[in-house]
């Protein structure tokens, strides 16, 4: 398989469709932390586009009279998390909810709720997109959902909003000091003396959010500063803790 | 499967009816604005698809799939991250592939793999000059690729293989076919001038 070294190698082959349904997931999952993948797959995406140029070929015209029949039909998906609204899924929510938990952890999910934007409209021709925003809510709406926020060594905050029903958690980075050159903040979800990497910020990234599953039973959520591409141990000190128990 | 095809005269946009102006009417409901967006790219998208599956049964429904997606989606294009073209063609030429991976067994297709000159049938297409500019500029950039570059990048794009199935094909090592498609890729954009609006 693909170590975590070389995945911003499969640039290429993703923008040509050339990967298959394993590695085209792990490579969707990357870019929404790596802007530099991001960005070269837009450009690369765009090129390869053309390539549809020479392919030129006018269909059956009974294609059109088909495609207008089965349109007027269809319901078209909502203009979700689109740029020029800026109304980010956590800031609708905001506006929604009510419990005492959720407004605490409101003012923190608002100031991150752009990256939330930024991140998931890399993946937004995928359901996967809404259906993580769906999740996203979710926790922070739980009847059982729980806060917990400490300070970052070195500064910025990081809160982390879990729910044990649904076993996931909402984690929250703000205003973090730059973690270094080819650097990243890297999230753990310790259980025991045993750290599982529960997610990798990108390159200078110092805010963001992140999904976080599979968390009931864990006693504590670490951060570390880790190379760019992550690490499958924590290999620094720890930045923040939050314990998850009690 | 020819006789199926008939010459219809595709409309060009005019000025003010730019790919990215008719998609915002699409996303806004707006029918009529499909109608001209669909005469802009059905062509390519049902011509792409055609190329990819070898099959004008199997293009007209992906294209048929693909046309709906960008119907029922066209809310979620995001200028900022590229053409409206370009979009689109990304849906289809996806669908596509995804199609003949699960319908085309991988030997199958090995055998489907004579090398197509010119497979594009000329005699049904009406084309306009700048179109006609634009295949002429692809075909040309394509020819300023190395070898191995331009094998990579069309086996992947023109038939649907993975990277891994490439490299067999070529017999070359897998890292080194990643890398020819990135950087054929990169000669190619510098060759046509592509861009991304940051
Ligand atoms: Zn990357």
């Amino acid at each position: 398989m693909t170590s975590p070294l070389d995945v911003h190698s499969l640039a290429g082959p993703y923008s040509l469709d050339a990967l298959d349904d394993i590695e085209r997931e792990l490579f969707e999952d990357h870019i929404i932390a790596c802007e530099t993948c991001a960005v070269e797959v837009a450009e690369l995406r765009e090129t390869a586009a053309m390539l549809a140029e020479p392919t030129w070929a006018v269909p059956p015209p009974r294609l059109k009279t088909a495609v207008m029949a089965q349109i007027s039909g269809t319901r078209q998906s909502l203009p979700s998390m689109r740029p020029p609204t800026r109304r980010t899924p956590a800031l609708r929510w905001r506006h929604r909810s009510r419990s005492l938990v959720a407004a605490g952890v409101a003012a923190v999910v608002a100031a991150a709720g752009v990256y939330v934007v930024q991140e998931l409209r890399l993946r937004d021709q995928r359901i996967v997109a809404q259906a993580e925003t769906a999740r996203i809510e979710s926790v922070l709406t739980a009847p059982d959902a729980k806060l917990r926020a400490v300070n970052v060594d070195g500064g910025g905050r990081l809160t982390v909003v879990t729910s044990d029903n649904r076993d996931e958690a909402v984690v929250v980075l703000a205003d973090a000091t730059e973690p270094g050159p080819d650097k990243a903040y890297q999230l753990w979800l310790i259980q025991g003396s045993t750290p599982k990497s529960a997610g990798l910020l990108a390159p200078d990234q110092v805010s963001g959010m992140r999904l976080v599953s599979g968390v009931r039973g864990t006693n504590i959520l670490a951060m570390t500063i880790e190379p760019a591409a992550g690490s499958l141990v924590p290999t620094t000190s720890v930045k923040a803790q939050v314990p998850l128990t009690g | 499967m020819r006789s199926e095809d008939r010459a219809t005269r595709v409309p060009s946009p005019t000025a003010d009816e730019s790919a990215e102006a008719l998609l915002r009417a699409v996303a806004a409901g707006d029918e009529q604005a499909f109608a001209r967006f669909y005469d802009l790219v059905s062509a390519r998208v049902y011509g792409l698809a055609r190329r990819v599956l070898r099959d004008a049964a199997q293009a007209e429904e992906v294209a048929q799939e693909v046309m709906v997606e960008v119907w029922r989606t066209a809310g979620r294009f995001d200028q900022t991250r590229g053409s409206a073209t370009s979009w689109v063609f990304t849906i289809a030429h996806r669908r596509a592939v995804d199609r003949v991976r699960s319908e085309q067994a991988g030997a199958d297709r090995v055998r489907r793999l004579v090398p197509e000159a010119e497979q594009t049938p000329h005699d049904i297409v009406v084309e306009e000059a700048a179109a006609k500019m634009e295949r002429e500029s692809v075909r040309r950039c394509l020819k300023t690729l190395t070898v191995l570059q331009r094998e990579a990048i069309t086996l992947a794009y023109y038939s649907g293989y993975t990277y891994r199935e490439v490299a067999q094909l070529l017999d070359t090592a897998l890292p080194t076919v990643k890398t020819r498609m990135r950087d054929g890729l990169i000669r190619l954009r510098d060759c046509l001038g592509v861009e991304v609006a940051a």
